[in-house]
């Protein structure tokens, strides 16, 4: 339990310390939580199913249980929930808005309802952490964010309210046929198929925008490159990931026979995602929208690999979901430097910066290639092993979604060329300060040790993931 | 120690010499980093030799498991056999050679330190490349070399003029050998769901042992996917277009990477799947005449190329299209004996063209050289060496093994040998043009330039005197059966020893008549090619024309057959036109549309709404509130039922 009063506390102490403190406590917080967070690593074994962390043990109104735990895929989530906040906090150590009051307890309320989303195992209780969400993210833009924030914000609200409609619509309906919103009550619910194809499409419209898959996305670019780099560090490295859990933990375990109905659906969407955003990604020219670009097509090919639904593709969804949150954090902290540092996102009026800042040169070449999936990286085993899923389930599909690995070098190596190589535009960069070095360092060396050791993550989900395959397989024999 | 040891220790040495170099490079004097790169490349080599004369047998070495799942695996293991010890002896042997020559070329760069850890990493990902003991290392390897190339290329990234340019072509580099990676990414896909493991060792177990005979078309599919990765690595048509502008590099890695070791990955690729590929003929057709096309295109091309190191890289081109004809028509051992010569002559062709580029003062236009032969001696001689070498000058390295892949074809078919030895008397007439217009006739670059002129030291020219007594007598390692039975075909046999294949491959046996006949009309070629050249660009003393004044097939020549413009036509502005299109239209116009004319729509259905959807917080947060009470709501009046 202290996993989620932690950052709740810090939230609430955030309003109340001192200014010049404030940094310091938040990143105090955070490595509080990452700390607690170890803990529950080390004391973790596979042999039971859920670990529980909260249990009031009394069915209370209207079947809400409050239930709470994780098991092993949970606890990947909560380790990647408290080891990016810390790189969120040390990422605007030295800036403005690390010592804001209003950010980091925000950055804390963030934290905690992410937490609670990842462990709820109550439908009700995971549906008001997933809401919770939206308040941070939504406040740090708009008190933070860009000038023509408004406009970008409200789409984002239309958006991601009709997707939080579906997700409650299905709850209810799901409901109907449960004893109450206790996980394994809503698990062993039964319903007619119609029934099932409707509730996994209300949680589908919920996970769509929330990713977002096409044509559920053009909320994303802009609410990216309006928020400010912490906002948006949270909303690509941490919030889309809310979704794939969601989908992994409740949309398809819910409603499995529904999966063959949606399967098709869902795989040309994030298809289309992964080379249409590749595609609209190789002529921008503001930096920070290529990298949300980006992100759309790397998580269409994960939210592929979530559909597929299986033991190997599952493996990869996790692996490459760490990744692409430590490579997100990377990509947006450089473009937020040289926004900081320049005044301009505009990649044409960059060039050269390399040689002014040649730290900064080498980490952001660390974190491109990172993003590009090469060896030594952990995308390049995760994208190995979604792509190969996606080849054996269909093999044209495996082609076309492999174009990503020509489209992600075009667009990245053409976004680092024109910002960082030339002759230098500017006079003088400010080469990284200690705490941006820090962050790239600390990623560089995870995603370094997830492209050597991936079986370690494998390890971790490996046996969850079989217990839930037998769930659903068992519930699903049970209904034939 | 044994052989797991040394194997170990030779890739552990570049690696740290990598580390080291870049932590702790730019705190260190010039010296100490430029002679640790070189050391440890210098003893990998050593013990690469020693690890030569440890072989017995071969031998898989497991380290780790990537990843261990249920229906596969991916190892992290290294296979020892004959094959890959040969590629270690050329990647270390001439890598070492190559680092020194660095030592005094890059001299004076400031980025000095980077360049040499680049140049380790470069060759500990070649390493892995041909060591690893399945298709997944070789990916490893083979996506890690493109990124140091990618980085080398660039090297020079901001130079005032020429900065943004060496980066397009290094970005030009990546993407096209991005393109033959795919290829190879489904290659092993295919591999993986046909046979379920990318082991070497395993893989032809079930093919060559318990005869595990998938479908022609299988074959077909997973050795033309694995010729595909091959083509962006070795640089064959469609695929080619990024070598010579690779030459914006540094030219020691022009040496080092795009001549003697990471282009020929290809070709180490296809020699280790021969027993994938000799089970789909198609595939080895389609080999056979892209490698063909590919030999005869470039070696047009370089005809009229007045850049020292774009005729060298066209040559290279030209060079590995031969060799991929060889492939193409079983011949292994014929297509490893040529890299490896052709390792020794072209490494000592562009470390020379490095040597004059290094004379010249950063100049590579031939037009403003001449008469060099005087200036830098050394240089000279060894660089006649090399252009005879690869010309086919009779018993010089490039003769024999040329010669190897002539009889190969003649055996194959006589059309086919036509073709080859045309292209190989273009090779002779455009090396012997470029060796004659560098070093005869007299002097006409700048009085500057003249000025500057000075032979290299010791250290750049001691590399290419070794290279060059490699270039002379490379041939001996496979000699044909003529010269006595028992010296003959070494490397063939010792290549046998290789996991998977290659003893299998029925050698062909020319009568020796035939052979004699071979070696007498190219001896001919090459001849007839150094008169020709002799006569035009010495009796006759003619300079090359500026690219203007061209007309004709020179035209056609000095232009590269318009092969940028065309793909720019084909795939660039397409692409380009696809981005802006999607964004502007699909996006901006079409779906964001959808979405304003749903906001209204939903605006206009009531005032209420209307209000909620202001955009202000308060009224996003009540609208949460608004939604949990719902559902509260929604459940009393449910349990009251």
């Amino acid at each position: 339990m202290e996993l989620l009063l932690i950052p709740l506390a810090f939230t609430l102490i955030s309003l109340f310390v001192p200014k010049q403190t404030l940094k310091y406590l938040a990143l105090t917080g955070a490595a509080a939580s990452l700390v607690a967070g170890i803990i529950h690593l080390v004391s973790y074994c596979s042999c039971t199913n859920f670990v529980t962390i909260f249990n009031p043990g009394i069915a209370t109104m209207f079947g809400l249980t409050l239930k709470m735990g994780y098991d092993g895929m949970a606890l990947v989530m909560i380790l990647l929930t408290n080891a990016i906040i810390p790189l969120i906090v040390l990422s605007n150590f030295d800036k403005e808005i690390g010592s804001n009051r209003k950010f980091v307890a925000m950055v804390f309320l963030m934290q905690f309802a992410l937490l609670g989303v990842f462990t709820a195992l109550d439908g009700l209780l995971f549906y008001v952490f997933w809401e919770i969400t939206l308040i941070p993210v939504f406040l740090i833009a708009l008190w933070f964010g860009a000038a023509e924030r408004k406009k970008a914000l409200m789409k984002f609200f239309i958006y991601t309210f009709v997707g939080s409609l579906g997700m409650l619509a299905a709850l209810m309906t799901i409901k109907v046929y449960s004893a109450s919103f206790a996980y394994e009550d809503l698990v062993a619910a039964q319903f007619s198929a119609k029934t099932a194809y409707w509730i996994m499409g209300g949680f589908f419209l919920a996970f769509a925008i929330k990713i977002p898959l096409f044509p559920f996305h053009t909320w994303q670019p802009e609410t990216y490159t309006i928020s400010p780099m912490g906002g948006t560090m949270l909303l690509s490295a941490l919030m889309l990931k809310m979704a794939f859990f969601g989908m992994i933990r409740w949309m398809i375990p819910l409603a499995p026979e529904a999966l063959d109905g949606w399967l098709c659906i869902g795989i040309t969407m994030a298809l289309i995602g992964i080379v249409y955003a590749a595609i609209m990604a190789i002529k921008q020219e503001d930096i920070k929208r290529i990298f949300a670009l980006a992100s759309i097509s790397h998580v269409g090919l994960i939210a592929a690999g979530v559909l597929l639904w299986n033991k190997d593709s599952l493996s990869a969804v996790f692996l490459q979901m760490i990744n692409h949150s430590l490579v997100a954090v990377g990509l947006f902290l450089a473009a937020g430097i040289l926004e900081d540092r320049t005044n301009t996102r505009n990649l044409y009026e960059l060039g050269g910066v390399a040689k002014l800042a040649p730290k900064f040169g080498f980490w952001f070449a660390v974190i491109g290639f990172a993003s590009v999936s090469v060896p030594f990286s952990s995308g390049f085993i995760g994208e190995f092993l979604l792509l190969k899923e996606l080849y054996s389930y269909q093999w044209i599909i495996g082609l076309v979604a492999g174009t990503t690995l020509v489209f992600g070098a075009v667009y990245t190596l053409r976004a680092y060329q024109l910002s960082m190589f030339g002759a230098p535009k500017l006079t003088e960069f400010r080469d990284l300060s200690w705490n941006e070095w820090a962050v790239f360092f600390i990623i560089g060396i995870l995603v370094l040790a997830l492209g050597l050791f991936p079986q370690y993550i494998f390890n971790l989900v490996g046996p969850s993931i079989d217990h839930l395959m037998e769930t659903v397989n068992s519930s699903q024999i049970i209904l034939n | 120690m044994t052989i797991e040891t040394i194997i170990l220790t030779i890739l552990a040495l570049p690696l740290a010499g990598a580390l080291i170099n870049g932590v702790f490079g730019k705190m260190l004097p010039k010296s100490i980093v430029g002679s640790l790169a070189t050391l440890v490349m210098f003893g990998a080599f050593a013990l690469a030799v020693t690890g030569f004369f440890h072989l017995h047998e071969a031998k898989t070495v497991h380290l780790y498991s990537f990843l261990n799942f249920e229906d596969f695996k991916l190892n992290f293991s290294l296979q020892i056999d004959a094959l890959s010890i040969w590629m270690t002896l050329i990647i270390t042997g001439v890598g070492s050679l190559i680092h020194l020559f660095s030592m005094g070329y890059m001299h004076d760069d400031k980025g000095y330190y980077k360049f040499f850890t680049y140049l380790n990493m470069f060759v500990f990902a070649m390493l892995i490349l041909v060591l690893g003991s399945n298709y997944f290392m070789l990916f490893f390897g083979w996506e890690g070399v493109g990124i140091c190339s990618y980085l080398l290329i660039g090297f020079h990234y901001s130079d005032e003029q020429k900065g943004l340019l060496n980066s397009v072509a290094a970005r030009k580099a990546f993407i096209m050998n991005r393109v033959g990676d795919l290829g190879l990414l489904i290659g092993l896909f295919l591999l993986l769901a046909q046979f379920g493991t990318l082991e070497y060792s395993e893989l032809a177990d079930k093919i060559l042992v318990q005869k595990i005979n998938p479908s022609t078309w299988m074959m077909f599919g997973i050795t033309l996917c694995l010729f595909i990765g091959a083509m962006g690595k070795s640089a064959q048509i469609p695929l080619f277009t990024w070598l010579p502008d690779a030459m914006a590099g540094p030219t020691p890695v022009s040496a080092l990477i795009h001549a003697a070791t990471m282009v020929t990955a290809g070709i180490f690729l296809v020699v280790r799947s021969n027993f994938l590929f000799e089970l789909a003929p198609m595939t080895q057709d389609i080999m056979l005449y892209v490698g063909l096309a590919t030999s005869l295109v470039s070696a047009f091309i370089a005809m009229r190329q007045n850049d020292i190191k774009k005729v060298l890289a066209y040559s290279t081109v030209s060079q590995l299209g031969f060799i991929f004809v060889s492939l193409g028509m079983g011949g292994y051992v014929a297509a490893m004996f040529h890299v490896t010569t052709h390792a020794f002559f072209k490494a000592l062709l562009f470390l020379g063209s490095g040597s004059v580029i290094h004379a010249m003062h950063h100049e590579q236009d031939i037009r403003q050289m001449g008469g060099l032969r005087k200036y830098i001696p050394i240089t000279h001689i060894t660089f006649l060496i090399g252009t005879l070498a690869i010309a086919g000058f009779p018993f010089l390295s490039g003769f024999f093994s040329k010669d190897e892949i002539l009889a190969h074809a003649l055996h194959h078919n006589p059309v086919i040998y036509a073709l080859l030895a045309f292209s190989a008397l273009l090779t002779a007439i455009y090396m012997f043009r470029l060796y004659f217009v560098v070093f005869f006739g007299s002097f006409r670059g700048t009085e500057e330039q003249r000025h500057h002129l000075h032979e290299s030291p010791l250290n750049m020219t001691l590399p290419l005197i070794v290279l060059a007594v490699l270039s002379v007598i490379g041939g001996a390692l496979n000699i044909p059966a003529l010269f006595g039975e028992k010296i003959a075909h070494w490397m063939g046999h010792f290549l046998e020893h290789t996991t998977a294949g290659l003893a299998n491959v029925e050698a062909i046996h020319l009568p020796d008549s035939q052979t004699m006949m071979l070696m007498i009309t190219a001896s001919v070629v090459t001849l007839a090619a150094l008169v020709i050249s002799y006569i035009f660009y010495v009796k006759k003393s003619s300079i090359p024309v500026s690219d203007s004044q061209q007309s004709g097939l020179a035209k056609l020549s000095a232009n590269k057959l318009y092969f940028d413009e065309i793909y720019n036509v084909l795939f660039v502005k397409p692409t380009e036109w696809l981005s802006r299109f999607a964004y502007n239209f699909v996006e901006i116009t079409l779906l964001n549309r959808i979405v304003y004319g749903f906001a209204s729509l939903v605006g206009k259905s009531g005032e209420i709404v209307r209000k909620w959807q202001s955009g202000v917080v308060s009224s996003y947060i009540l609208w949460m509130v608004f939604g949990i009470v719902g559902l509260i709501v929604y459940y009393f009046i449910y349990q009251l039922k």
